[in-house]
């Protein structure tokens, strides 16, 4: 079972990589990734599949909310629920 | 001349290039137009850990440590739900593609390629009704992890935004088509399959033609006019594309429906197994020699590999 610390270091890991910034950059967990531009919608359907291997469970993209997604803070309240330890 | 006139006149002179190629391919589509309810003779059942429903050396643990573990029947069983995936990621993809296509019907700018779009969105849609009739028939559809909302999008010139629409669709289909291909030849899958990959490869033929000539008709006439930003926000894209698409074929789903334990640790791990990275490599060169050669990408997406 995964810490939420572990939750929030592997997403902000992801996150950089693909953002192409590094370790130095101003990503915060409260950052607004796609207001920002750390990520666009090209990165969506990998971001949820690191989501769901995070959770262990199947996220329904019906059932998704833009304002889960909106900031590593929010994908840690929405997400590391089930298969996370707080 | 303005810029935006001077690009307006380049994507004329290329897309009035293409007349002979579009007229040539649109005689081939009609010559060759299908009725999907009645070409092929589905089966009333289907025997999945007997028989073959993809070519093993495709699947996406050949290689890796779980392909070893699997007996001789939990790997047929992993190929049939892998059809089924395949199937329903081109009919996620073709999904997609069907609006982008229509978006773009008789647009002024497009009219010269009009006619053959008509067959482009004709041909997408009977063949999802192949994709979707093996999946409702014997397994099901899988769902797709697409999806976008406003933030995310990127507000986008027409002219990006339709290069980009069209390269990625290119890349899609090559991919897909190398599988295609692969598996219309091997004796050792069932008919059904067979047949799906033989006449998918033999239509999507006609638009990997048009496609790689769209491209680089528009590359041509508009990348010049793009900023040192747009270019790289283009490349950037792409390769991120590359990454996108290849994932779909690692589906913790698939591995689920396979009786494979954790499903979604299995997907990460066959990712990263070198087997499976020097496959994607190697099924995606085709594609990535054409934009590089072109100048469309500066780098190969190292990151889908």
């Amino acid at each position: 079972m995964r810490s939420e610390q572990e939750f929030r270091d592997q997403l902000r890991s992801w996150i950089r990589s693909k953002s192409g910034e590094g370790e130095t950059a101003a990503l915060t967990d409260g950052t607004a990734l796609f207001e920002e531009r750390y990520l666009r919608s090209v990165h969506l359907p990998e971001l949820l599949l690191l989501l769901e291997r995070l959770c262990g469970e199947p996220i329904d993209v019906e059932e998704l909310s833009p304002r889960d997604f909106r900031s590593i803070d929010a994908m840690v309240r929405r997400y590391a629920r089930s298969g996370v330890a707080s | 001349m303005s810029t935006s006139q001077a690009r307006k006149a380049r994507l004329a002179e290329a897309l009035a290039s293409l007349g002979p190629t579009v007229e040539r391919l649109s005689r081939l589509s009609q010559r060759s137009y299908q009725n999907p309810y009645t070409a092929v003779e589905w089966p009333a059942e289907v025997r999945p850990e007997e028989e073959w429903f993809g070519s093993p050396e495709y699947l996406s643990l050949y290689g890796t440590e779980f392909w070893e573990r699997l007996d001789e029947a939990a790997r047929r069983r992993l190929a049939f739900h892998e059809a089924a995936n395949f199937y329903s990621l081109n009919i996620h993809g073709e999904k997609g593609l069907m609006q982008g296509l229509a978006e773009r019907l008789y647009r002024k700018d497009l009219l010269d390629v009009a006619g053959y779009l008509h067959h482009f969105l004709d041909e997408e849609n009977k063949h999802s009704i192949y994709f979707g009739g093996f999946c409702t028939r014997y397994a099901k559809v899988y769902r797709s992890r697409q999806f976008s909302f406003e933030e995310s999008r990127d507000e986008r010139p027409r002219d990006v935004e339709d290069f980009l629409f069209f390269t990625r669709t290119m890349i899609f289909e090559e991919i897909v088509d190398h599988y295609n291909l692969v598996q219309s030849r091997d004796s050792r899958l069932h008919p059904v399959a067979r047949f799906i990959n033989h006449n998918h490869h033999f239509e999507e033929s006609r638009h990997l033609v048009f496609g790689r000539r769209l491209v680089a008709a528009l590359w041509e006439s508009c990348s010049p006019s793009w900023d040192g930003g747009t270019v790289a926000g283009v490349r950037d894209h792409l390769r991120q594309f590359f990454t996108t698409s290849w994932r779909e074929y690692y589906n913790p789903d698939v591995y689920a429906d396979a009786g494979l334990d954790e499903p979604w640790e299995t997907a990460e791990r066959a990712w990263l197994a070198p087997a499976q990275r020097e496959h994607r490599r190697r099924v995606s060169r085709k594609v990535t020699t054409f934009l590089l050669s072109g100048g469309i990408l500066d780098k190969e997406p190292v990151d889908a590999f």
